[in-house]
Parts: C-alpha cells; sequence; structure tokens
C-alpha cells in the first residue's frame, strides 16, 4: 500500500515537473538538433516562405531572398543569418528575438501574415536551430530515396483516410521519419485531396498520384477509387494482346466497361487519318465496307503503314519534335528545312531504327570523314541543284539541327536536346532548382557542357580554303571564325553549277579530359578532341536510359489517342507519372528489344482492341477520360484538315494525285511554306519556334469555325472543286448522274461512310430547292464538311 | 509532430505548377455565358506603329540639339502649357489635353521582329515561351460580345496568343479598308454571291446534318464546344449587326473626312465602329516607319499627317460619343530612332529611346511623363520599359497585369511580370 503512495506521488510529482518544465516527452518527434538541409529549410518550404509569392521571388521580400524550391544551401544559409532591416534574422543569444521567429508569428508586422505561432512546432525547430548557433550545411547530405508508405491507396468509398508516412534514406544509410516536413500535393483534387500533414482523403472517383516533395527527392503515390464494383467483363471470344490485357485490367479495377469496337467505316477513317494524314477515298471505302475477309482490318493497318503519306505524316511530327523551322535556320530557311524533312522522310519509308534516325541528327556533321573542305563545299553546293533534295537525304547525318541560330548557346542547346529526344523539361534548372525533378542548377549547368564544343562556322584549318572561295564567289565576310551566311546571289550560284563557300558543323578540338555528369544518371569521361555528342548518343540509347524510349513510344501513343500514357508527352518527370505505367514499361521494352522498330510500334496501337474502341462508351458508364475504354473525339491536326478538304473536293481523276503527290501535300513539302499562315495558325500548326509540344494545338475554336463556314479559302475551295465543276458541265449538258448517287458520293468523299436514310431525305430535299442541283450539291458539300463529324478524328 | 504551424492555422499552399494546359474550352464557355455588357464594358484599341517612329521627329523633339541629330522639324505647343509636339501633328497638338504622352521608353532590342515582339506582348522574348498578344489577355479576360469576334487586328495579327491558345488569337480582317471601295472582312463578310437567305439554308442543312455525335454529347466539353463556336459563327457572319459593325462604308461622308480618306484613318473609323459595337480589344497598323534613308520627306508627307489626321479622329469621336471613359488608346512603335541622321537623311533603328502615347479610360490626361537627354539618345533617368507600357495599359483598361496564367509547359507564368504601371500615368479611377 505505501508502495502504491510512492507510486502515486511519483506521478504526481512527474506531472508537476512536466507541467512545470515542458519537458520534451511532449514533443519527442521534434529532432534536438535540427538540421540545415534537413529540417530547417524544408520547413520554411512547407510554410510556403521560399514560394514564388515571397521569399522565394527573384526579388525577394522585405530583403530575403531564399531559393526557389530550396535547394541552394549557401545562398540561403547566408541569407537566413544576415542582418535585416528590422533586426539580426537570427540571433542566437536571444533566439526569440530573431526576426524569422518574430514576423511569421506576426509579433512584428509580417506582409506573409501569420505562418505559425509561438508554441508550434515549427517555432520549437527554429529556435532550437538558432540557439545551436543556425548552422549552415557544409556537405550537403544525399537523398538516395524518399520512400512512402503506403505506396499505393484504393479507396472504396467516400468516407476513407489514409495517412502517409514519409522516409528519407540518405546517401550514408541513415533513415529519418520526414513527414512533418515534406510537401503534399494532389495532382487532380476532384478525385483525391491531401492535407498539409499528408492525410489522403478520397472526393471523387477515377485516379490520380497525390506527390511528396522533401529535399530533392519526388515521390508519387497512386490513389484510385473505383466508378463502381462490377464484375470483370468477359471478353474471351478473343485472345488480348498484352497491350489490350493492362489496359483491361485497369478498367476491371475501376468498374469500367470497355466500349464495343467501331465500325469498320469509322475504322477506315480514323486509321487513315491517324496513321497516313490522309482521309481515305470512296473507292476505298466502298472497297473496305465490301470486304468480307476477317482479317481485313490487320490488312489495312499493313497497307496504310506501307504508303508513302505514312512516312510524310510522321517526318512532319518529328519535325514539330525537333523543331524544324525555316524561320531559325542558319540559312536558305525554306530550302533547309525541306531537305530536314525529306531527309526524316525517307527512313521512315524504310523503317529504319529510331535510334539510328536519331543518331544520324545528333552525331551530324558537315563533312564527312577524309572530306576536305572543297569536296564538302561542291557536295553541299549540289544539294541545292536539280535532284538536290535527294542527295541531301541520302546523306548519313543531317546536320541542320544544330546549325540553327537557336541552339548556337550551350544553354539553349541543351534544353532543345533535352525537350526533343526525352521529353523531358530541362529549363526550369536553369534558374532553380527543377520543381519536380531532382535536378538543380547545377545539373543543369554540368549537361550545358555536353555542347559547348558543337560549333558551326568555319574551323581554322579551313579557313583559308573558305576566304579563298567567299572572295572568288563574291560573299563577303567579317569574322573568318564565323563565315557568313549564303546570299541570294550566291546560291543562284550554286544553282548553276557553281561550288560556292559553306559554313560546317564541326567539333571544336580540346586539349583536355573532361569529366561530364549525365542528369544524375550517369557520368562520363571526354577524352581530348572526342565529339561530346557520341557520350550523349551512347547514353540515350542504353536500354536503361529513363527517357529516350519512353518519350517516343508515349508521344506516338499520344498522336493516336486524345492523350498520352504521360500527358503532356514533353514534360516526364517524377510528379507526372503515366497513368497505366506497366503497359508504358511493357511498350518501352518491347520498343528497345525490336531494335526501336517504328512501324512494330505503330502496328502494336493500330491493331489493339483499345485504339479501335468506339467512341460510344456502354450504356451508363461514367465518363472516363483518362483510362481508355472508349476513344474520345479530337480534332485533325491542321495540315490535315488543309489536305483533307482538297482530298474531298477533288476530281474523280484526280483522287489518287491528290493524295500521293507529296510535294503539293501540307503533310509533306507544303508544311514548311504553309507555317505561320492565317489559315494554319487558327488551326494550331506550330512554327516551332519554341521547345514545346504544346506550341501545336488541337482544340477547336471559335475563329476555326468561322473559318469554316466563311473563309474565303473555303470558297476558293468549293468553286475550284474539280468534282463540283464536271457535275455542273455535265448538268449543263443534261448528263448529270442521278441525285442519289451524288449524294451518296458526298458522303464518302467527307464522312467516309454511306449516308442513313434520313440523311439521304434531307439531301436530296436540299437539291430540290435549289436553283440548280450542282448549286444544291454545293450546299451540301458545304455543310458536310462544316460538321463536327467531319473535322473530328472518331 | 501534431502542432507543427500551431493552433487553427489551416494551410493552403499555391500549387507549383498545374498539369499541362487548362482546356480553353471550359473558360471560353463559361465566358459565353457571361452577359456582354454586364461588366465595366471597357475596351482597348491598339496603333502600332510598326518599323519604329523616330521619337526625335514625333513626341521628343530636341530643337536645342545640334543640326544632325535634331533634324528638320520643329515643335509646336500644344494646348498643355509646356507640352510641345512636332509640328506636323496639330491636330493632336490641340487635342493634347486628351492624351499622356511617355519619353524614355526605352529596350535594348533594335531587331523589327525580337523588338515588336517586347513591344505588343509586354515580355521579353524568350525561346522557351510564346508570350500572348495584349489584345489577347484582354479578350481573355472580357466577356465577348455576342456576335461579334471579341479581339480583331485590322489588317493583319502582328504576333499571336502565344500560351493561351490559338482561340485567343484576334479576327484578321485580311484587308485594310479603303474609302469609296467595298470593305470585306476575311470569314465575316459573306462573298458577294452568296446572300444571308442561302447562307442561312446551308446552316440549316448543316445542322439536320451534323447529329452524329448528339447521344454523347452533353459529358463530352469539346463536342459542347464545337456546337457553341458554330452558333457564334453562324451569328457573326450572318447577323445584320455583325455587318453593319464592319460597314465602314456606311459612314457619313463627314465621319470618312474625319479621319482621313486613307487607309489608316479608315482603318481607325472601322476600329472605332468596332468598340462601338461591344469588341474588345481593336489593333490598327500603321506601317513604313522603318525611315533609313528620306525620313523627313516620308515623315513630314505621309505618315505624320495620316497619324495626325486618324488618331486625332479616332479621339474626337471616341470622346463626342462618351466612350472616352471606357476605352484605352495606346499608340506605340517597336523602338526608336537614331539620334544622329545618317548619310541617307534618314534614321536608323534605337532601342534605347522611343515614346508612347496613351488616351482615354483610366488614364490621368494632359501630360508628358519621363524625359530623354539633350540629344534624346536615353532616358534621363531609369526609363520606362515595354513591360512598364504594357502593365500601364492593361491597369487601365481595368485588368491585372500580375495575374497568373497556365502557360502550357506546367510553369504559371505572370502576365507581366517585370512591369509595374507608370507612376502618374493612370488616373485611378
Amino acid at each position: 500500500m505505501a508502495q502504491s503512495t510512492c507510486l502515486r506521488l511519483l506521478v504526481l510529482c512527474c506531472l508537476i515537473l512536466a507541467a512545470f518544465y515542458r519537458l520534451p516527452v511532449l514533443a519527442a518527434d521534434i529532432p534536438q538538433h535540427p538540421d540545415f538541409q534537413k529540417h530547417v529549410l524544408p520547413l520554411l518550404s512547407r510554410m510556403g516562405c521560399s514560394g514564388r509569392a515571397c521569399h522565394g521571388s527573384f526579388q525577394g521580400r522585405g530583403g530575403l531572398r531564399l531559393s526557389l524550391f530550396g535547394y541552394d544551401f549557401q545562398a540561403d544559409h547566408a541569407a537566413l543569418t544576415a542582418r535585416g532591416d528590422e533586426g539580426p534574422r537570427v540571433d542566437q543569444r536571444s533566439p526569440d528575438d530573431s526576426l524569422i521567429l518574430k514576423k511569421p508569428t506576426l509579433q512584428i508586422a509580417h506582409e506573409g501574415g501569420r505562418r505559425f505561432t509561438e508554441d508550434s512546432d515549427a517555432a520549437e525547430i527554429l529556435r532550437r536551430w538558432i540557439a545551436a548557433g543556425a548552422p549552415g550545411t557544409d556537405a550537403p547530405a544525399v537523398l538516395r530515396e524518399l520512400l512512402v508508405e503506403p505506396s499505393e491507396v484504393v479507396f472504396s468509398d467516400v468516407t476513407s483516410e489514409t495517412p502517409l508516412k514519409v522516409t528519407a534514406v540518405w546517401e550514408d544509410g541513415s533513415r529519418e521519419d520526414v513527414t512533418a516536413f515534406s510537401r503534399f500535393r494532389s495532382n487532380n483534387d476532384s478525385v483525391a485531396e491531401v492535407t498539409d500533414t499528408g492525410l489522403i482523403s478520397s472526393s471523387g472517383t477515377g485516379e490520380t498520384h497525390i506527390v511528396v516533395f522533401y529535399d530533392n527527392g519526388v515521390t508519387a503515390i497512386p490513389v484510385l477509387r473505383a466508378y463502381r464494383q462490377t464484375a470483370a467483363q468477359t471478353n474471351s471470344s478473343q485472345s488480348q494482346s498484352p497491350l489490350d490485357q493492362m489496359i483491361n485490367e485497369r478498367l476491371v479495377l475501376l468498374g469500367l466497361q470497355q466500349a464495343e469496337l467501331c465500325s469498320d467505316a469509322e475504322f477506315l477513317r480514323r486509321a487513315s487519318l491517324d496513321a497516313t494524314g490522309t482521309l481515305p477515298s470512296p473507292d476505298e471505302v466502298r472497297e473496305f465496307l465490301k470486304d468480307t475477309r476477317p482479317d481485313k482490318r490487320s490488312r489495312k493497318i499493313d497497307e496504310l503503314l506501307a504508303r508513302p503519306a505514312f512516312a510524310a505524316c510522321w517526318a512532319n511530327r518529328i519535325c514539330d519534335w525537333t523543331g524544324c523551322n525555316p524561320a531559325q535556320q542558319a540559312e536558305l530557311g525554306q530550302e533547309t528545312a525541306v531537305q530536314w524533312a525529306e531527309w526524316i522522310r525517307k527512313r521512315l519509308e524504310r523503317n529504319e531504327p529510331w535510334d539510328e534516325i536519331v543518331r544520324g541528327i545528333v552525331l551530324a556533321k558537315g563533312r564527312r570523314d577524309g572530306q576536305d573542305w572543297l569536296e564538302y563545299a561542291e557536295e553541299v553546293s549540289a544539294c541545292f541543284r536539280e535532284g538536290g533534295i535527294e542527295r541531301f537525304a541520302g546523306r548519313a547525318t543531317m546536320p541542320h539541327y544544330w546549325t540553327r541560330r537557336s541552339m548556337q548557346k550551350p544553354d539553349d542547346a541543351a534544353q532543345a536536346f533535352a525537350q526533343n529526344f526525352l521529353g523531358i523539361r530541362l529549363q526550369c534548372a536553369q534558374c532553380h532548382k527543377h520543381p519536380f525533378a531532382p535536378w538543380t542548377q547545377q545539373d543543369f549547368r554540368e549537361f550545358s557542357r555536353f555542347f559547348e564544343p558543337i560549333k558551326f562556322g568555319v574551323p581554322p584549318e579551313s579557313q583559308m580554303a573558305y576566304k579563298e572561295l567567299a572572295g572568288k564567289t563574291g560573299l563577303q565576310i567579317r569574322e573568318p571564325s564565323a563565315g557568313a551566311a549564303v546570299t541570294p546571289d550566291l546560291l543562284r550560284q550554286a544553282q548553276q553549277g557553281r561550288t560556292i563557300p559553306w559554313r560546317e558543323l564541326y567539333i571544336q578540338r580540346r586539349e583536355t579530359t573532361l569529366s561530364l555528369a549525365l542528369l544524375r544518371s550517369g557520368s562520363a569521361q571526354l577524352a581530348p578532341n572526342q565529339d561530346p555528342r557520341e557520350l550523349l548518343m551512347h547514353w540515350i540509347s542504353r536500354p536503361d536510359n529513363p527517357w529516350f524510349a519512353k518519350a517516343l513510344v508515349n508521344r506516338v501513343w499520344a498522336a493516336y489517342f486524345h492523350r498520352g500514357l504521360i500527358e503532356p508527352p514533353d514534360d516526364l518527370n517524377p510528379a507526372n507519372p503515366p497513368s497505366h505505367p506497366k503497359l508504358l514499361q511493357w511498350l518501352e521494352n518491347d520498343f528497345v528489344s525490336s531494335g526501336y522498330d517504328l512501324r512494330r510500334l505503330h502496328r502494336l496501337i493500330l491493331t489493339s482492341h483499345t485504339w479501335q474502341r468506339s467512341v460510344r462508351p456502354q450504356p451508363d458508364s461514367p465518363d472516363d477520360r483518362r483510362h481508355f475504354s472508349r476513344a474520345i473525339p479530337r480534332r485533325m491536326p491542321a495540315e490535315v484538315i488543309y489536305d483533307s478538304l482538297k482530298q474531298s473536293l477533288a476530281a474523280a481523276d484526280k483522287q489518287h494525285e491528290v493524295r500521293t503527290d507529296l510535294t503539293r501535300r501540307a503533310i509533306g513539302d507544303l508544311s514548311m511554306r504553309l507555317a505561320g499562315t492565317y489559315a494554319m495558325s487558327v488551326f494550331g500548326k506550330p512554327e516551332r519556334a519554341v521547345n514545346c509540344d504544346c506550341e501545336r494545338s488541337n482544340q477547336p475554336s471559335l475563329l476555326q469555325a468561322v473559318f469554316m463556314q466563311n473563309d474565303p479559302l473555303i470558297e476558293q475551295r468549293l468553286e475550284e472543286s474539280g468534282w463540283l465543276q464536271q457535275l455542273a458541265a455535265d448538268e449543263a449538258s443534261s448528263q448529270l448522274p442521278p441525285a442519289a448517287q451524288l449524294i451518296e458520293e458526298a458522303w464518302l468523299r467527307t464522312l467516309s461512310r454511306f449516308p442513313t436514310t434520313a440523311e439521304r431525305d434531307r439531301a436530296a430535299e436540299h437539291l430540290k430547292n435549289t436553283a440548280t442541283v450542282s448549286e444544291g450539291l454545293r450546299d451540301l458539300m458545304w455543310a458536310l464538311l462544316n460538321t463536327k463529324e467531319y473535322i473530328l478524328i472518331h | 509532430m501534431k502542432n507543427l504551424f500551431g493552433t487553427g492555422t489551416r494551410r493552403s499552399f499555391v500549387r507549383a505548377g498545374a498539369l499541362g494546359p487548362a482546356l480553353p474550352l471550359s473558360h471560353l464557355l463559361q465566358a459565353a455565358e457571361k452577359n456582354p455588357r454586364g461588366d465595366s464594358g471597357r475596351s482597348a484599341i491598339l496603333v502600332f506603329l510598326g518599323g519604329g517612329p523616330a521619337h526625335q521627329d514625333t513626341f521628343d523633339l530636341k530643337p536645342e540639339a545640334p543640326a544632325e541629330y535634331r533634324g528638320q522639324f520643329s515643335p509646336v505647343a500644344t494646348t498643355v502649357p509646356g507640352i510641345r509636339i512636332c509640328e506636323h501633328l496639330p491636330r493632336l497638338a490641340k487635342r493634347a489635353g486628351h492624351c499622356a504622352t511617355i519619353r524614355g521608353l526605352t529596350h535594348s532590342l533594335a531587331d523589327h521582329g525580337l523588338g515588336s515582339r517586347y513591344m505588343l506582348t509586354g515580355n521579353l522574348p524568350t525561346p522557351v515561351l510564346d508570350y500572348p498578344l495584349l489584345g489577347s489577355l484582354v479578350s481573355y479576360e472580357l466577356p465577348a460580345p455576342e456576335d461579334l469576334p471579341s479581339f480583331v487586328s485590322i489588317d493583319r495579327p502582328v504576333e499571336g496568343p502565344g500560351y493561351l491558345g490559338p482561340a485567343w488569337g484576334p479576327l484578321s480582317t485580311g484587308e485594310k479598308p479603303r474609302y469609296g471601295q467595298p470593305f470585306r472582312v476575311r470569314g465575316i463578310t459573306l462573298d458577294g454571291t452568296l446572300t444571308v437567305n442561302a447562307f442561312n439554308a446551308r446552316r440549316n442543312l448543316l445542322r439536320d446534318l451534323d447529329t452524329a455525335f448528339r447521344d454523347i454529347e452533353s459529358d463530352d466539353s469539346l463536342l459542347q464546344g464545337m456546337n457553341q463556336f458554330q452558333d457564334r459563327a453562324w451569328r457573326m457572319i450572318s447577323s445584320a449587326r455583325s455587318r453593319q459593325a464592319f460597314d465602314v462604308a456606311g459612314e457619313p461622308e463627314t465621319e470618312m473626312d474625319r479621319f482621313g480618306r486613307h487607309e489608316f484613318g479608315q482603318s481607325l473609323l472601322l476600329a472605332s465602329r468596332l468598340v462601338e459595337s461591344g469588341v474588345r480589344f481593336v489593333t490598327v497598323l500603321l506601317e513604313g516607319w522603318d525611315t533609313h534613308q528620306d525620313n523627313f520627306n516620308t515623315l513630314a508627307r505621309q505618315l505624320l499627317p495620316q497619324l495626325d489626321q486618324g488618331l486625332a479622329g479616332l479621339l474626337d469621336r471616341l470622346h463626342n460619343r462618351g466612350l472616352l471613359d471606357s476605352t484605352t488608346v495606346l499608340t506605340v512603335g517597336e523602338f526608336g530612332r537614331t539620334p544622329k541622321i545618317n548619310g541617307n537623311a534618314g534614321r536608323d533603328h534605337w532601342a534605347q529611346a522611343a515614346c508612347a502615347l496613351f488616351a482615354g479610360a483610366g488614364i490621368q490626361p494632359g501630360q508628358v511623363i519621363g524625359r530623354t537627354d539633350a540629344r534624346a539618345e536615353g532616358p534621363e533617368e531609369q526609363g520606362f520599359s515595354p513591360d512598364d507600357v504594357a502593365a500601364s495599359f492593361l491597369t487601365a483598361i481595368g485588368l491585372n497585369p500580375h495575374k497568373e496564367y497556365d502557360s502550357g509547359s506546367g510553369r504559371p507564368i505572370t502576365a507581366i511580370r517585370d512591369g509595374r504601371p507608370i507612376p502618374g500615368l493612370l488616373s485611378g479611377a
């Protein structure tokens, strides 16, 4: 009994002491010795202090500037330990008098408001840090991994909540619970929300990611709540391809139903447009619909992939991705841009592997090995004569990528290279730590160094020969190493058979060996005089390169659907994970192990059930825009609209030519000429002035509707339509075919299907009410061209 | 840690960047539902002096400078004491009470393309991002009139809608109105052979045939958006109001003469009509200022009389119709010209000094702000940047120049990040 009284007394004493001294036992998880890198800066980041609207802005606030996304330890430490206007920011002798405690607790006026209270854990952490002398970070620790548990969340109903636990694993092996120091973000609030303490709650059905940020680590956690609980849809009539399997697995998980396959007519139109940028001709539609072979779709796919229009259509896309822009070329913009496109087109026609195509661009040099400068100049001159484009396309390498004016600064070239071939946005890291990927400014600077030795001009050993030829041909040069752009007069000389002086793409000679870093995924030794691009090419074409194959595969997917598996497709980063990681990985592996076979990739997608689904969902289906349960209608790209208008209106005997003459097609040679014109900009054709896939827009707009309804170009096409003109002539000589036939033809030319009875009747009615049948048909064509069905790929 | 920030504080952080471009359609669909004149009813006209007008021969004369700098023109007094402008702008001199002149506008891009882009977007051009035209920003923010385009460019757009997307580009008229000749607006004007009835018949046929997606439209904002655009486009093309707004030829002769019978005058007359009908932003081009040679003749005989008459006419008309309180007018070129006259009696590009002229809503008129040195080589103090001009313009119109937009590349972008409204320029109204 005495024992229990003693015990009670002891407990009472402890409680009194605890209340008196606020024993640490109440706040056991506040670090005893807060670390600047591991605790203080992440804390400031979490509280928004170093956000871009506040102290993270480039002008800072109230004289205090912190690094945006908090990774410049030296600068931040210097800023925080400096003296502010109103007193010392940190005061070791009297920590509570520090500005960084008084301001955010609003003891002194603070534009940023109250960020925490004096008795909060945040205040205690800062207090302890200041009391310990506000130490900085001399040797920054390296974060090896940011572990988040649970690693995925599946909610079953709206009341569910799950807390996240975040563990930092440092290079030295130590681990720490950093949940309280991490930032959290939901990629889609309408599916899941997350509090600032990492508590996830379900706000709707569907799937998204919660992204966790700490130090330079970024980890994304998938969160899912099924639309409904349904039994798995039996699709046992066909064995599924791995692509379909992986898509369908996800649908089952989410309780979504696959749509039916699209009709044959829809298939033909969609496949023609997506794979070759071309409408099927009326005869082709008739034939395909009559065809009874069970494998007709797969045969048609093979046929489409073998067409020259396929190569042209995708060369045009690759020109988007690599930035082929006449206005940025070193000289002779139109000519060199067409050479660029043709070089790629030829290789697509032969189905050359993607890595080989890229190699030809990345490792490009002006001169071939062993060629002297004069031979080189003659060869280039010949590329501007009769047959010159083919000659250029026959070159092993394509130098125009590097010689652009926009590629002359190493920083610009680094950004472009990363976006073009790797689908990553490096430019953020030019000015601050990348917000979503681990790259710091240091990483960017080191990566830029790869591009320093790439030069365009006149290398020292060629300067004499260049100068001599310049003199002979009348080219004025100011600076011998820079050379000068070819003038129109010189171009004429070249066209007439003379050799004129050309600058060349070369690698500047260096004496030393350099050690270069490859964006935290490796490093490389650059020997003296070695071409740094060889190292780059080696790195990107390694099977384990995180981006090269992924970026291409995802971009191709994005072109066939309304979105990529990663969207946007040129922003691959840890905070932007794929909607179907397994599928993307599988496609990537298949692509690499097939030897980067492009046609195989196209075939995989085109033959899948997923791609061939109807735009019509199963009845009572929830609206799904992420999981590919059905096709989503999307607008034709600008060039395809331009070409389709001509195809729909061309004379019967020109139906073949209008599709196959690539010199007169917007997906072909006209692409460069049309860039920047009113029609093309209204429909979102990019001028390729910036490195962003977003520069092309396939969204509809008011101006587009105005254009299709009444632009002079539309009227002109109708006026000049070979078909309509022929019919007008036929009508005048009373040889017009029956209206029913013409109506059918109109539908086949535009919507690539037969009209329904109701449609036939309505059309016939219109034709009766116009002065001539031809006039009525012109109206009919106008109307069909203006339907959503025409301009959408569905 | 249970009490990280202390009691009762719940944080909501600014998201570190949106994901991908926001669908412009949802914005458009909402905007289309708003009452077109239910807001403050602000509009703007931007007169762009393409080529780069010589500032020392227009609004910033230096009569005390040596002959080879001051040029051939003398300044004249205006109705505002202390303000003098070029003698060849007599009408504008009489209307100085309506205008605020900025001197010492300065930047370093003496290239037409880059300089224009800088001036018309209010942001230093960069290869990473396409900044939108000021007109695109305005038409994005202000609700559009019902059957008229929100943003019109006479005759062609210089630069485009940038990261806002093609939906926010201007309707380009395609040609400038010419006195005595019918004026056709690209896409809006019906072809001569097509009557409104015939167009309507086509439209009815289209409406009856465009039914393929009826069953899935309700869930699809893209399809809905397209329906709305179809309707609006049709109304623009067929409505009497729209045709009238563009029908400059319907103006009485007195008005024609007020503005001048040249293309520039007629363009400004059209701009006024459009603003009167509810268009939010009109750009008018007056080109030819790139006077590397024969500067003084070109200005005295051609450009200055046109500018003088046209702009004065515009100010008068807007004033008479009570629209100067709701319309902001900015007149500016891409840069100024060299202080020293060259061997061809011309001046070359000079971005270190230029002028801008403001008038109308939100502007404190009857003043000059800023000063250049004795030879008009550069600003006496810091000067003002094209960013500042843009920020001032947007603020005068009633918009926030520091609003953030989704740049389409995942990075939030401040509209005019580095610009501040010019002190004293704005009326604060």
